[in-house]
């Protein structure tokens, strides 16, 4: 399958040669293929924002290289900034990024930098707004006039506005309610499917990981830990409690039943799969 | 990065300094910007700087950091240089003349001295105040330094904790102002190229959820503050109570010494020679 973004031996440090001196990245080389959901995952200060930030080109590599559709991103530094509206980079808590008098403009602000055409600018307003969820009643209000949930759909959306080939949401779902977390995260399936785009979320959560991933990147202590697609992922769903991570409940529910003897067949990570599941292997049993 | 300007950044640690109590730190502070205006010739000079080495050195901070925080002002220090190289009019003849450009001996001399100056001024006063001393004990000095003011009703309490809240908030801040810019810039937001009016027209995206954020961290800082049933300083205890050791005396001393000594040499009217070379006379009189 095609990789999209694909990162070599990349390493980043922050305050070299100060008293705060911190790998944030020792030597992490990682691909991300096209048209999927990837997911990131790993602990408070295991690097994923900082690799996140190098993604579009906001944090120069110290070393190794970054390539987009296999041409490395910093071959030309003047042109970093066409690189950033080809990945778009939605970051932690983006509703302070919000500006403008109404929401339609603000959305229209990557797409007025891109300098597109009025009805350009309006045409990608209208869609980005549709796959981020915000209402069209929304678009003339001021963006400081919504709520939380509401401001975050709308700063999705400015980054949508661009078209980007690959859209990288940083939490996009901390401090929400579960409704609101579904909202957000819930829309992801479809905009990949019409676009055509890619999609790297980054989360603590493997709920999330579970219900809105296909592929999922790993990160322990400024390195990957493991990638692979969520159903080997999960399979292997010990050794992430190793690296301290929260395994879902329903796959703990799965290991449990494991470690007594019932060994279960199928896609054991949502809940509706190991319904299946045992259903299908409490009728194995009376067979 | 702008998370890189260390100017006015704490740097916690153990040393001699560290330890010193913020108040005598303050009052040293004062001592040192005293004794470096005063300093007017080659021996004060050199005490004077000896005195900022030895500080960076028993304070333990590291010279590139130090060195990192001199760079922002280079550009301030090279302007001022330049300006004193070829405004100052000399007795003698020029050493340089070019077009209309003169260039004379005392010129040379007063912009080194004025440079000089200020380096010796920045590292004494940082590894002092800002580089050792943490702001909230800074703030706490100050407090206590001004309190006999309290007696004419000004609201001492007041300013430090203002003074303590700015300081406390500048990191953040940058970090947020950081944060934006990479947010406005991932949108293609350009705040390094196009004319003026163009460039100032490209933080409005900034400002303006920078104030938004600033405001909202006010109220929600108030409304904490306000919870803990904060109201100025009436009744209010402290839990760490200043108090000066015997460390603090022997700086106090070594500094008083020093102050005596520069203006000793600076304006006493004697001299001596070493090496062919004249101390004890001020510069612009060489």
């Amino acid at each position: 399958m095609n990789e999209i973004l694909k990162i070599e031996n990349v390493s980043f440090v922050y305050g070299k040669g100060t008293p705060f001196e911190k790998v944030a990245l020792d030597n992490v080389s990682v691909s991300f293929k096209k048209g999927r959901i990837t997911g990131l995952i790993g602990h408070t200060g295991s690097g994923k924002s900082t690799l996140v930030n190098l993604l579009n080109g906001l944090y120069k590599p110290e070393e190794g290289r970054v390539y987009l559709d296999g041409e490395d991103i910093w071959e030309k530094p003047k042109e970093i900034a066409k690189i950033r509206y080809r990945v778009g980079l939605v970051m932690q808590y983006p509703e302070y990024q919000l500006f403008d008098e109404t929401v339609r403009a603000d959305i229209g602000f990557a797409p007025r930098n891109l300098g597109l055409s009025p009805e350009e600018v309006e045409e990608r307003v209208i869609e980005a707004a549709r796959f981020a969820g915000v209402s069209p009643d929304l678009l003339d209000k001021s963006p400081f006039e919504l709520s939380g949930g509401q401001k975050r759909r709308v700063a999705i959306a400015g980054i949508i506005a661009m078209r980007p080939d690959v859209l990288v949401l940083d939490e996009p779902a901390a401090g929400l309610d579960p409704r609101g977390r579904r909202e957000i995260l819930g829309g992801l399936r479809e905009y990949v499917n019409t676009l055509g785009t890619s999609v790297i979320l980054v989360s603590h959560s493997m709920e999330d990981m579970a219900h809105y991933c296909d592929d999922v990147v790993v990160m322990n202590n400024a390195k990957v830990y493991k990638t692979g697609t969520v159903e080997e992922i999960f399979s292997e769903a010990e050794s992430l409690t190793a690296v301290g991570l929260d395994v879902p409940v329903v796959s703990r529910v799965a290991i449990a039943l494991k470690n007594r003897g019932i060994n279960l067949e199928g896609t054991l990570y949502t809940t509706e799969g190991l319904r299946d599941a045992i259903l299908s292997y409490l009728k194995g049993g009376k067979k | 990065m702008i998370s890189d300007i260390t100017l006015g950044q704490f740097f916690p640690g153990y040393s001699p300094i560290h330890k010193l109590d913020p108040r005598t730190k303050i009052i040293l502070a004062t001592l040192f910007i005293v004794a470096v205006f005063v300093a007017n010739n080659p021996a004060s000079f050199l005490l004077i700087g000896v005195v900022a080495l030895i500080l960076v050195a028993v304070s333990r901070i590291s010279m590139s950091v130090i060195l990192k925080g001199i760079k922002p002002i280079l550009f301030i220090l090279l302007f001022t240089a330049l300006i004193n190289i070829f405004m100052t009019k000399g007795e003698g003849a020029p050493l340089v003349e070019f077009w209309i450009i003169k260039i004379y001996k005392e010129g040379i001399i007063r912009a080194i001295l004025m440079a000089l100056r200020v380096i010796i001024l920045i590292i004494g006063t940082s590894i002092l105040l800002t580089y050792t001393t943490s702001p909230i004990a800074l703030t706490d000095g100050l407090e206590s330094l001004l309190s006999p003011l309290k007696k004419i009703k000004v609201p001492v309490h007041t300013f430090a904790m203002m003074m303590s809240i700015a300081l406390r908030f500048i990191p953040t801040l940058v970090e947020e102002t950081e944060k934006i810019m990479n947010a406005q810039k991932s949108r293609g937001a350009d705040f390094t190229s196009g004319s003026l009016v163009q460039r100032a027209k490209a933080l409005v995206p900034i400002l303006i959820p920078l104030f938004v954020s600033s405001f909202k961290r006010a109220e929600e800082l108030a409304t904490a503050m306000e919870c803990r049933c904060y109201r100025g300083d009436v009744g209010r205890t402290k839990m760490v109570k200043l108090e000066y050791r015997a460390r603090d005396y022997i700086f106090l001393a070594a500094f008083l010494l020093i102050i005596g000594l520069m203006i000793s040499l600076a304006i006493l009217p004697y001299k001596f020679e070493l090496d062919g070379i004249l101390y004890g006379v001020p510069f612009y009189k060489v």
